[in-house]
């Protein structure tokens, strides 16, 4: 039987696309409506000796066009049907649902019951559950609900022998390793994931948000990590520097060298409160003072209510810890002047780990170009930081070898991760 | 079977890499390392059974360098290397079950740098609960991590085991206070697992190591999560209607949002045993006033100056069958019918003891964060139909919350057993958890429980059995099928074996149902890392290699 046979014999013919684009050996689109699907098709396109990718909502740039070798056929796994919610357990506040689903699906769902995902950045919802859980970038987290990983607490996956597997849920165990931590960043390499079990939370009381002014980025990053310390756990917070203030909010100006901040709270009522004052509190402390409560207002309806940012994308997307914001960003900014090119940023998804530092370089009003970029990005990693999105190569001999394991023919998207 | 070992030339090789005083061969040290806290282990020793699995040495390395230096002997001997740090285990997680060379990590004890900014700090794996913890105490700090047996335990055998400790509902267990791992693995590399951890991309080596009782390497350091100093502790006593009221309670604090540090809910028996305790009753008990400051509430010294006469589990239940005028023998009698005992005293319990379970709350951290937190648990409580006790019940446990663990040898002594059981579920299962295992123990043995270690979404039962048995072999086939009974009806309503106490031998052989096709995973990691299986064989379920 051929492969597209192979495939219609899974699937159904409906939903099987071949990709002569591709070239040959032939490459083939299927959209499997199940997790044994998923299962049957791994297993066929496995004996067939074909790879196979999958293919969550597209938030990611595809990767159809990897493997220029092309010695294989290649089978490209859609999530799009797996769209359901298979158990809502709203006593425990646990949602199973299937890979396909994006976020704000989830949230849109879980809306009505009075129930919420959690505050994690819209742009971290946008993606599929699978891509979400399948690639491990900083920022998918929330100073009040941790880093999106912690909140999986199970995962379904189909494995290269076409095994599916069912991590256990628990609210914690002490029965070996997290097991779900292999699916989890694994980048479709060690398991095709078709489902996962959340944490979710109940809508929170009350909301609040507010806007301050420091007097320095220095000063901005002591305040909210002041804050942090006394254990606020905000919804959301955010720096502007002075140039990038002036872009997102319409011109607005800021005192010479002075930073903005806003932030987000939510939970009861009476918690919310407390952690906005923590806040302010933290803000007067470094020298700041209270502003226009409008430019925080602006900032959580683009996050949550689709109102449109300006500008371009950022340049460079950088990881600091605590300690690493602050010369990472000096060290940013002097590297792009010494380069006749200016940067401005803003700072955003602060957790435990640190925060990402969103930075937009540019000459003479326009990007900079790739060679400017690339030198910021050199002194932004001296100084300590991470690009987002690296990938350390250290561990590659115990990677390869649990693969080596899992799928001995390689078929689970090769090419990806070593 | 053990392999047989060039003994001479093992001892050689080893002192060339140690030198003389940090090798032994000796079979008092043999025999002290060829066991852990494991209670099954106990009776035997208790009925001078030798032990059955010896090491074929122990070494106390030093550094990361003499660890590698060993695992790489291990290997050119195919001999297997055991991992042992506090010995404080209850699962037999550090026996050396074919022999072999045990590692005792507690010369590898620095702190070697604290990170207050970043709030991480780095220790060395051989390092004492105790000792980690006061010296986070000294610098204004604290791990959070308050396991009951900190005094005689290692940073490298909670992460190991992914421990739990007594204001976990707050900080977490260790395994959410982990950062990133060095470990000597099965290959005789050093890795380093750590990033920050969530600033590569790949999968997270640090969760898949932690854990993993030794199997897949030897954690060597680690770098952990510390918190500030709490500048404001708060603990109040409660007693609600049945364990069912008090579940719901627990539930509605954790899903609102509040992050108690601990919360503790003791099932009738619990409560009733509870209570003939003097803890709360002697008036000249200090536990009230003065309230404990601060600086030593979490951490107080051991062994105490004085302790109080009834304070652990099973002497009150001695006390209890002695205050009912019955002798020691009609006690163990007593253990010997167990399920009838569990009725009466589930009859008694409803009957005297009207005024239902009691359950400890505590909050700790930041002080006005707590404030607002305190008054918002304690109001969600009372609306859940919860009874304020006052401080008094807070404070006495929180000053006597050690002793229960180090009080178990007088028990053995007196012909009886006594092990716990720690499972853990959604709330959704918890209610059925709990009557499916405290049946299946009843069976055998008297079975208590409180609920501890809760999370928005689930929590822990905490199982306290006792048994007794007229002769060693006897006592051994009941604590075994308590535990088969136990630990099968909890896979059979979906939770899980152990919420904090590892697997060890003990559970090894439900390894299988609790994760049914995905110990492929865990699998290809001991591939991945320990391809010869050299560490700690024939533990946690892994087939042999």
């Amino acid at each position: 039987m051929s492969l597209y046979d192979e495939l219609v014999t899974a699937v159904g013919v409906d939903r099987v696309e071949p990709l002569p684009d591709l070239g040959t050996p032939p490459c083939f689109r299927v959209v499997p409506g199940s997790a044994a699907e998923v299962a049957e098709v791994i297993r066929r396109a496995g004996a067939s000796g074909a790879a196979v990718h999958p293919v969550g909502a597209g938030a990611r740039p595809s990767r159809i066009d990897k493997d220029p070798k092309g010695e294989r056929s290649r089978v490209f796994i859609s999530t799009q049907r797996l769209d359901q919610v298979l158990q809502l357990d709203e006593q425990s506040l646990l949602v199973h649902a299937q890979a396909g689903l994006t976020g704000l699906d989830l949230e849109r769902i879980l809306a009505p019951r009075g129930l919420s995902i959690g505050d994690y950045p819209p742009v971290v919802l946008n993606s599929s559950l699978g891509g979400i859980i399948a690639v491990r970038t900083p920022g998918k987290s929330s100073a009040r609900h941790g880093f999106f990983e912690d909140a999986v607490v199970g995962v379904s996956a189909v494995l290269a022998d076409g095994r599916t597997v069912h991590t256990r849920i628990a609210p914690r165990r002490a029965t070996g390793p997290d097991l779900s931590r292999a699916l989890c960043g694994s980048e479709g390499t060690i398991g095709f994931i078709t489902s996962a079990v959340l944490r979710i939370h109940t809508k929170p009381e009350a909301r609040l948000v507010g806007a301050y002014l420091l007097p320095s980025f220095d000063a901005a990053v002591s305040a909210v990590l002041f804050a942090l310390r006394e254990e606020a756990a905000p919804a959301g917070m955010r720096i502007y520097d002075a140039a990038e203030a002036a872009r997102h909010f319409n011109g607005h100006v800021l005192p010479r060298g002075h930073t903005l901040l806003v932030a987000a709270t939510a939970g009861p009522t009476d918690l919310a409160a407390c952690d906005r004052d923590l806040i302010t509190s933290a803000v007067i402390a470094e020298g700041g003072s209270v502003t226009d409560t409008a430019l925080a207002d602006l900032w959580w309806r683009r996050l949550h209510a689709g109102e449109p940012t300006p500008g371009p994308a950022p340049t460079l997307q950088i990881m600091a810890t605590p300690s690493k914001l602050r010369p990472v960003y000096k060290a940013v900014l002097a590297e792009a002047t010494r380069l006749g090119a200016s940067a401005r940023a803003h700072v955003s998804r602060f957790d435990a780990d640190g925060a990402v530092m969103f930075y937009s370089i540019e000459r003479d009003g326009v990007a900079a170009d790739d060679t400017t970029a690339a030198a910021v990005e050199r002194i932004a990693e001296q100084a300590g930081g991470w690009l987002l999105g690296a990938r350390a190569t250290k561990l590659d001999t115990y990677l390869r070898s649990l693969r080596e394991h899992l799928d001995p023919h390689r078929i689970m998207n090769p090419g990806t991760l070593v | 079977m053990q392999p047989a070992v060039d003994v001479d030339r093992l001892q050689r090789e080893l002192e060339s890499i140690f030198g003389p005083r940090r090798v032994s061969l000796r079979a008092v040290d043999l025999d002290t390392y060829a066991r852990d806290m494991w209670p099954r282990l106990l009776i035997a020793y208790r009925d001078g059974i030798p032990a059955p699995h010896r090491p074929h040495a122990v070494v106390w390395p030093e550094s990361v360098r003499e660890v590698v230096a060993v695992v790489r002997l291990a290997r050119e001997f195919k001999l297997p290397i055991i991992p042992y740090g506090g010995g404080s285990g209850v699962c037999g997680g550090a026996i050396p079950l074919y022999g072999g060379i045990t590692i005792d990590t507690k010369r590898m004890q620095a702190v070697r740098a604290l990170h207050g900014e970043e709030l991480v700090c780095d220790v060395e794996a051989g390092l004492s609960g105790e000792r980690f913890e006061r010296e986070l105490e000294r610098r204004g700090y604290t791990f959070g991590h308050f396991p009951s047996s900190i005094y005689c335990s290692t940073v490298g055998g909670w992460l190991a085991t992914r421990a739990a400790g007594q204001l976990s509902t707050k900080y977490g267990k260790v395994e959410d206070r982990l950062v990133g791992l060095t470990v000597v693995t099965g290959r005789g590399d050093v890795i380093e697992t750590d990033g920050p951890n969530r600033a590569l991309r790949g999968p997270n080596w640090t969760q898949l190591i932690a854990g993993s009782e030794g199997t897949l390497g030897i954690i060597t350091s680690a770098r952990l999560r510390v918190s500030p100093a709490a500048q404001l502790r708060v603990f109040r006593g409660y007693e609600v209607d049945d364990v069912h009221a008090g579940v719901e309670a627990i539930r509605r604090v954790l899903q609102k949002g509040l992050r108690p540090a601990v919360v503790r809910l003791y099932d009738e028996l619990d409560t009733l045993i509870n209570s003939f305790s003097h803890d709360h009753r002697d008036d000249n008990n200090p536990a009230r006033a003065p309230v404990p400051p601060i600086s030593t509430g979490a951490l107080p010294a051991y062994p105490e100056p004085e302790r109080p006469k009834h304070d652990g589990v099973v002497d009150r239940l001695l006390a209890l069958a002695k205050g009912k005028g019955l002798r020691q023998n009609a006690m163990k009698a007593a253990l010997g019918k167990s399920e009838f005992v569990n009725r009466l005293f589930g009859t008694v319990a409803e009957r005297i003891a009207r005024r239902g379970c009691r359950m400890i709350i505590g909050l700790e951290g930041a002080r006005i964060r707590t404030e607002i937190e305190a008054a918002l648990t304690f109001a969600e409580l009372e609306a859940a139909g919860a009874r304020d006790k006052g401080e008094d019940p807070g404070w006495a446990w929180l000053k006597h919350r050690y002793h229960v663990s180090y009080r178990m040898s007088p028990v053995f002594r007196d012909g009886a057993f006594v092990d716990t059981m720690e499972v853990a579920s959604s709330w959704e299962r918890l209610m059925d958890l709990y009557h499916s295992v405290r049946t299946a123990i009843g069976h055998h043995a008297i079975v208590m429980a409180h609920f501890s270690h809760a999370y928005a979404d689930g929590c822990s039962i905490y199982f306290t059995f006792a048994g007794h048995a007229p002769e060693a072999a006897a006592a051994q086939r009941l604590y075994d099928a308590i535990w088969r009974d136990g630990l099968e009806a909890t896979t059979r309503v979906g939770g899980t074996i152990s919420h904090h106490h590892g697997v060890g031998l003990l559970k090894a052989p439900f390894m299988a149902g609790e994760h049914r096709e995905a110990m492929a995973i865990f699998e290809a990691a001991k591939h991945s890392l320990d391809p010869d299986g050299v560490f700690n064989p024939g533990k946690m379920g892994l087939r042999q290699r």
